[in-house]
């Protein structure tokens, strides 16, 4: 968001208390999303419950339209509407609940290169595998996303997100990657995040920052989600640290809840 | 005898009712050297021997058999020259040929009989291709458009045309068929491909439509009918950041494949400003059963009686309405519904700013109701009679209407009340503008009333432009 749009958000935003009807928008769960959109999802959930904030989910076969950004996922507060977990979270910042007021400077600079190594490699890699490789695009991605829509409609939206994000995987330098490059790339990743968790609870010791909310959020999914070829679930698996701790929070602040997805 | 030459039109006329043969038109009796010979010309027999047409290029002759076939039944010389102008008024019709001269001259010839006469169409095709170039500035836009028109594509008075504009936010472009029944030229096809955006501020919507069509018109009896199958893949957006939710839920695609039905039957004498004559079209439109995610059926009428009363003024009513049924359980999308009020329905409003509306964006209503009463009398002292002065009239108008959402459970009882409840009405007094045959501009002087809340009013001073008035 530019400057002076955020200034305005918050000042707008800092106005009125959280309300009981706060609403997310996804895609439908059952036939519709994809992981990246997923696991985008599940982080904001995270962070939401982390703040204790309540949040209605509701899904919309047209949720990438609604969204101001289009990307999923996006709150409905108030008159607000928010999109990505960034934006969500200085809004909540404005409201006065914030998970990263106890970090100094150093940890906060920290937290946030690791958030960027989370949306620059994980992210990035999800959204390869799921349309860069041709037999997921082929088996999984295309039908998944034209599945609300009717023939020729379906063809159309589903080859135009293709295309775009091919051209924005080659505008990155991804595009001549394979898919076991990627698959490493990805083990790289969480070896950095395995290291920084350690043995702690959370990444930056006893309480719960977005940070954690946005890798629960890529982690769980991935585990928890059936691809083609189960090897990016077993790489991240491989990693026990990261799998206790993707556990961990499922049980504190998703309880009451079955597992999603 | 001597040759005769018919008159000709300097311009190509369009479809339209303004094409039918009036009896000021008809042409003037031939030159006579005295009266006396006028009589034997009236009671001579002739037969007519040849009827030619010269001049054809791409043309195909099958096609003018149709329409040059009828001078053929001539019996006298007035006759002759009745049916010859009748049948070059049809060539003229066909949208083909720029000139149409007539030639009667007697048959010569070894087969010539004595009261034989042969007549001869002298045409001027059209050119095969006229392009045109337009720059456009307006509403923050400006644009560039690119028209190119095939006249007479094969050969049989088809037409193809293409028009493409190039703006600074929008980019729209359409292609066009059009194809006569050779014989009967009422009957055609009509194709077309297009992309067109548009923006609602009234609803912080815009929309981006890409889709083809295909329309049969023909005439049955008095009425002229329209079938016409249409798939439009329509893209919803929000105009600005502040759009209100209910506008953002609206947001995405959605592919609609339509059949429609319009039966029309007009009998004003002029589109724009009509003394006498009544105007009836019914439109209704099936959508969800031929494909697509709308679902729905829409119908909408348009009634529009006009009567000439003392001192060369005319009264005018006119009433509209129309509803919308969404089938299969999903509710309708905001492309679809009724806009009622603005400049050109009920004046005193806002454009399309009566009905629903969420956070000061219109969202439109399945049902609507609008009527017009109106006085036309010329301009006091009528200024410029009889040139520019009779594009204007000054007219005295009460409207009426009202937008809603009926709950389709009830029972048509319960629908009429609901429309009954709320009406909007205004009246008020302007000047109207007469642009070409098609449209119209109108400055008028409108006082709303049974305002409800939501609806945003314009009162006044109001302007407006368009085709269609109610």
């Amino acid at each position: 968001m530019s400057l002076a749009a955020e200034a305005f958000v918050s000042q707008i935003a800092a106005a009125e208390p959280w309300p009981e009807n706060a609403t997310l928008y996804q895609p439908l769960k059952e036939d519709q999303i994809l992981l990246s959109d997923c696991a985008s999802s599940l982080a904001v959930q995270a962070y939401l419950r982390m703040c204790g904030l309540p949040v209605q989910v509701v899904c919309r076969a047209n949720a990438e339209y609604m969204s101001p950004s289009g990307k999923i996922p996006f709150i409905h507060v108030g008159n607000q509407v928010v999109s990505e977990l960034g934006p969500i979270v200085q809004f909540t910042k404005a409201k006065g609940h914030s998970l990263s007021d106890g970090l100094d400077d150093v940890q906060r600079a920290e937290m946030k290169a690791y958030m960027e190594l989370v949306n620059n490699m994980l992210l990035t890699a999800e959204l390869f595998i799921q349309w860069c490789d041709d037999a997921t695009a082929a088996e999984i991605s295309r039908p998944r996303y034209s599945s609300p829509y009717s023939w020729p409609l379906n063809n159309i939206l589903a080859y135009q997100k293709q295309w775009e994000v091919r051209r924005k995987m080659n505008a990155i330098g991804w595009g001549g990657k394979t898919l076991e490059q990627v698959y490493e790339d990805v083990s790289q990743c969480c070896q950095a995040l395995s290291q920084r968790l350690g043995t702690q609870p959370y990444f930056f010791s006893k309480q719960p920052t977005e940070l954690d909310a946005l890798v629960f959020g890529h982690l769980f999914t991935i585990i928890t989600t059936r691809l083609t070829s189960g090897e990016l679930a077993e790489r991240i698996k491989g990693f026990s640290n990261l799998l206790s701790f993707c556990r961990r929070i499922e049980q504190t602040y998703f309880e009451d809840k079955s597992s999603s997805t | 005898m001597g040759t005769v030459h018919a008159k000709s039109l300097d311009s190509i006329p369009m479809h339209g009712r303004d094409l039918t043969v009036h009896p000021d038109d008809l042409m003037e009796p031939p030159e006579q050297v005295n009266d006396s010979k006028q009589e034997i010309l009236e009671n001579k027999d002739v037969v007519v021997q040849h009827v030619n047409i010269q001049g054809l290029g791409r043309t195909k002759e099958d096609l003018l058999g149709y329409e040059i076939s009828d001078v053929f039944h001539s019996k006298n010389l007035i006759d002759v020259m009745r049916k010859a102008h009748i049948a070059r008024q049809r060539l003229l019709r066909l949208g083909i040929f720029k000139q149409v001269e007539v030639l009667i001259d007697t048959s010569e010839g070894t087969d010539a009989l004595p009261n034989g006469l042969d007549v001869t169409f002298e045409v001027t095709e059209v050119k095969r291709l006229t392009g045109s170039y337009n720059t456009m500035v307006g509403n923050n836009e400006g644009s560039m458009v690119l028209g190119l028109k095939l006249p007479n594509t094969f050969g049989r008075a088809e037409k193809l045309t293409f028009q493409f504009s190039y703006g600074t936010k929008e980019t729209s472009y359409g292609l066009s068929f059009f194809k006569p029944q050779p014989g009967n030229f009422e009957r055609n096809l009509t194709l077309n491909l297009y992309k067109v955006t548009g923006q609602f501020p009234w609803s912080s919507l815009k929309e981006t439509d890409k889709g083809m069509s295909a329309e049969l018109n023909f005439p049955l009896g008095v009425t002229n009918h329209t079938l016409k199958w249409e798939g439009v893949w329509r893209e919803l957006g929000c105009l600005a950041r502040s759009a209100s939710f209910a506008v953002r839920e609206e947001s995405g695609h959605s592919l609609k494949s339509a059949l429609s039905h319009t039966v029309s039957i007009d009998s004003r004498n002029s589109a724009i400003f009509p003394s006498r004559g009544a105007l009836l079209q019914i439109n209704q439109e099936l959508a969800g059963y031929t494909g697509g995610d709308a679902s729905f059926l829409k119908e909408d009428f348009e009634l529009q009686v006009n009567r000439r009363l003392f001192w060369d003024s005319v009264l005018s009513a006119s009433l509209w309405g129309g509803m919308l049924y969404p089938i299969g359980g999903q509710s309708s999308s905001i492309a679809d519904r009724f806009y009622l009020g603005g400049p050109t329905s009920v004046r005193g409003f806002g454009m399309y700013s009566i009905g629903p509306q969420s956070e000061g964006d219109y969202l439109g209503g399945e049902a609507y109701w609008a009527g017009g009463l109106h006085l036309y009398t010329p301009l006091p002292f009528r200024p410029g009679r009889g040139g520019f002065g009779d594009l204007f009239r000054t007219h005295f108008f009460l409207n009426a209407g009202n937008l809603c959402n009926l709950n389709y459970g009830d029972g048509p009882q319960a629908h009429l009340q609901k429309l009954a409840e709320c009406i909007r009405w205004s009246y008020g007094a302007g000047i109207v503008l007469r642009l070409g045959n098609i449209a119209r501009l109108e400055l008028n002087y409108c006082v709303p009333m049974g305002v409800q809340s939501g609806d945003r009013i314009c009162d006044g001073v109001q302007f407006g432009a368009g085709i269609r008035f109610l």
